[in-house]
């Protein structure tokens, strides 16, 4: 390396040390030697380490390895060289220039701490929410969760028609009879805490829900799509399953508090949200497909108790298998448990049953087929 | 530029910025694709290397400024900051929305005071975080100046993030109260307290002046306010049209005074600190800062269509592929994919369009002045009890850089 001009900072005070810097004769060390030095500095060139500035290529700026406090592990003096020979010379003889110097222990570090946080994590998503969440979804009163499901419902219905619950509910009387007996009969044998309000959504998707407080929505498509009145009977009495165990107010409960958190977990980098939303849905259907399962069970016990047989559940579990089967998405990324499992269970449930009759007449069927029109 | 080895001969110092679009760009659209495929664990390396890439772009009389923070202390503060934040948000977000749902109201037949009640409490669970928020602030600020180096020499800030906390808040409140009329107390004051726990080594920053010489700049906000206070009574009295005009030129002008604030607020507070003997010169201009901003958008606009629109193409031809039978999975995946890029490529090229040109335009127009001072100033040790941006990046407001 030929002898070249740079500027020294001793990392001691702000003063700015115009240095020449050359290598030493035994081709070991470079010699820092200026007006401004109190004597000639020998920095030994394995010692040399480069800083990172990530692009910044007009010059090279050098310092010292050195154990300590430094958050770097640096050396706080600074040699800045612009001089371009000197500087391909460093960087062609010197590949550790811009070696890391990982401290000791830094990975104990980083597993304790993270281990800290994913303990954290972990115990508040599936232990302290979910418990949080059973404890208050079970203390609302009744008239608060109602007031909360119209609000949802309302939503709903912006979100799915961009209008209000009254233009997107389909208006037909005989239909809403229909519905109405169908609930009934349903209800009739068994021990309520909701009183059920049930509309049908003039929508094409073969989906219902239902929200907090009794709130069930059937969509047309859903009713298009049956065959027979006891398969919608099947999805009511399941989604009344939902209600009765509490399962969207708690969902809600649950998930406002563990979104929050994995948005926060997952940070402000660009598509963070995406991310979050995904998790969010993961971690949702880890929860439904239990309640899922729950709600079945309270179905088939309930259209065992209202004579209606389950057969209608059976094929309508058959139905969105052919229709959705062959989409490929894995199963645990839906929020439903393998339909022809649940078709399978429904079957067998209603090989068992006997003296059962449909859920509603013939005519009454027909009404609530014509109930958007 | 000036050449570190010349340096200047006496005088002031220029202050500069000489950054590519081009570095900035690969940098950022590296480092974002980096964090897109490793689940945004990269994000903190990614702030670290733009960081150190602008810090070794700006100088002063030559010198290049250095950030010494690492990609790993903040992974580090993010998961103490989780380890309590997880804690404290999760539980209290779920108090707040069972309150929230406590006092649901009947949307059909809710009277508006309920209504009102309602809204209350959902913005409520936003004041539960809100302490957090200004601590990050406070702290996110200690870690960029304990991490910066100027001629080898430390920055730093004294602890006092719970000082700043309720400082902050009843400033805030403060001026809310005032409709407005004490923001230049808040602005003032605020700036103050960080400013005088600020050192460079051995010598402490000090904001002086005076609070009241910021209403100067709060200008542009009153005649904005007085214009739209002007549509309102247009309104009132009757003439639409009027009231429409006045109301868009209002609402025009409130927002480019709300820039000329945040520019001659910073000019003013730049002007009045002093570093011992040292003291600065800021004149950045309003006009220059709107429009590189507007210029940024409207280039950022054209490639981002474009770029939407080949997104689009491919989609519609693995659509097409699809239909005959290929999986759907495929598609999804690609749109993922292609959805994410753009995302990345947005926020790279905000960096470069927008970002970098403002900063760069506040960063020339500052000089240092009498800066014979600096030379005596000495090291200071350095400053580890830092929580390296966790609070901030976990509360979503670090940002890129």
């Amino acid at each position: 390396m030929q002898e070249t001009q740079a500027v020294f900072f001793d990392g001691k005070t702000a003063g700015r040390i115009p240095v020449t810097v050359s290598l030493g004769p035994d081709r070991l060390a470079l010699f820092i030697t200026g007006d401004g030095l109190p004597e000639p500095l020998r920095w030994p060139l394995g010692e040399l380490r480069g800083l990172h500035s990530d692009g910044a290529k007009h010059q090279v700026i050098l310092t010292l390895r050195q154990e300590g406090d430094d958050e770097l592990a640096r050396h706080t003096a600074r040699l800045v060289l612009e001089d371009t020979v000197a500087k391909e010379w460093l960087l062609t003889t010197r590949p550790d220039l811009f070696r890391k110097d990982v401290p000791k222990g830094t990975m104990k570090k980083i597993a304790k701490f993270t281990g800290m946080a994913v303990g954290a994590t972990v115990l508040m998503l599936f232990v302290i929410l979910p418990a949080m969440a059973n404890t208050l979804a079970a203390i609302i009163p009744i008239e608060r969760e109602v007031a909360f499901g119209k609000t949802v419902v309302a939503q709903i219905a912006r979100v799915f028609g961009g209008v209000g619950i009254d233009e997107l509910t389909c208006q037909g009387e005989e239909g809403q009879i229909a519905l109405q007996v169908m609930v009934d009969r349903l209800t009739e044998n068994q021990d309520m805490t909701y009183t059920i309000s049930s509309r049908v959504f003039d929508h094409p998707m073969v989906n219902a829900f239902a929200a907090p407080g009794g709130q069930v929505v059937v969509m047309k498509g859903l009713i298009d799509s049956a065959d027979s009145p006891d398969e919608v009977a099947a999805v009511l009495a399941h989604e009344i399953g939902h209600v009765e165990s509490r399962d969207a107010t708690r969902n809600a409960l649950r998930s406002s508090g563990s979104a929050g958190l994995l948005t926060m977990l997952i940070g402000d980098f660009t598509g963070g949200a995406v991310m979050a939303i995904l998790g969010e849905q993961l971690l949702s259907a880890s929860y439904t497909r239990e309640a899922e399962g729950q709600a079945d069970e309270f179905a088939l016990e309930m259209l065992q108790n209202a004579n209606v047989s389950a057969d209608g559940m059976a094929r309508f579990f058959e139905l969105l298998d052919e229709t959705y089967g062959e989409s490929a998405l894995p199963a645990y990324l839906s929020t439903h448990p393998v339909t022809l499992e649940r078709a399978q269970r429904a079957r067998d449930f209603a090989e068992t049953q006997s003296a059962t009759s449909p859920v509603i007449s013939d005519s009454q069927w027909q009404s609530l087929k014509q109930i958007c029109d | 530029m000036t050449s570190p080895l010349t340096g200047s001969a006496s005088g002031d110092l220029n202050v500069n910025y000489n950054g590519t679009k081009k570095e900035m760009f690969g940098l950022a659209f590296k480092t974002g694709m980096l964090t897109i495929v490793t689940f945004g664990i990269y994000r903190f390396w990614q702030k670290t290397r733009l960081r150190r890439y602008i810090w070794s772009r700006a100088n002063v009389g030559g010198d290049t400024f250095e950030y010494t923070g690492t990609g790993l202390e903040k992974l580090l503060g993010f998961l103490v900051a989780i380890v309590f934040l997880a804690v404290y948000l999760g539980i209290i977000q779920m108090v707040l929305f069972f309150f929230g749902m406590n006092i649901m109201v009947d949307p059909e037949n809710a009277s508006p005071a309920q209504v009102i009640g309602q809204i209350l409490a959902i913005y409520i669970s936003f004041f539960a975080v809100l302490p957090f928020l200004l601590f990050a602030v406070y702290r996110a600020r200690r870690y960029k100046l304990a991490r910066t180096r100027w001629r080898g020499i430390r920055f730093a800030m004294e602890k006092g993030a719970w000082g700043y906390v309720w400082r902050a808040i009843g400033h805030g409140l403060l001026t809310l109260v005032t409709l407005g009329i004490m923001l230049p107390r808040q602005t003032y004051y605020l700036e103050k307290y960080m400013t005088d726990r600020s050192h460079f080594g051995s010598a402490k920053f000090e904001q002086t002046g005076e609070w009241k010489k910021l209403y100067p700049a709060m200008k542009h906000i009153a005649i904005g306010l007085v214009i739209l206070v002007g549509a309102v009574a247009a309104g009132v009295s009757g003439s639409g049209a009027l009231a429409g005009i006045l109301g868009f030129v209002g609402y025009v002008w409130l927002i480019i005074g709300s820039i000329y604030y945040s520019v001659h607020s910073f000019k003013y507070l730049t002007n009045n600190k002093t570093l011992e003997d040292v003291r600065f010169n800021a004149d950045p201009s309003t006009g220059t800062v709107i429009s590189k901003a507007i210029l940024g958008a409207i280039i950022i606009t054209a490639i981002m269509a474009a770029a939407a629109l080949i997104f689009g193409l491919v989609m519609g031809l693995f659509g097409a592929f699809a239909q005959e039978g290929g999986s759907p999975v495929i598609l999804i995946f690609i749109g993922l994919v292609g959805y994410l890029t753009l995302l990345v490529l947005a926020q790279a090229l905000s960096l470069v369009f927008i970002t970098q040109p403002i900063l760069a335009h506040y960063i020339d127009t500052l000089t240092v002045l009498n800066p014979d001072g600096l030379n005596m100033i000495h090291q200071r040790e350095a400053d580890s009890n830092l929580d390296a941006d966790g609070f901030a990046d976990a509360l979503d407001i670090g940002g890129a850089i």
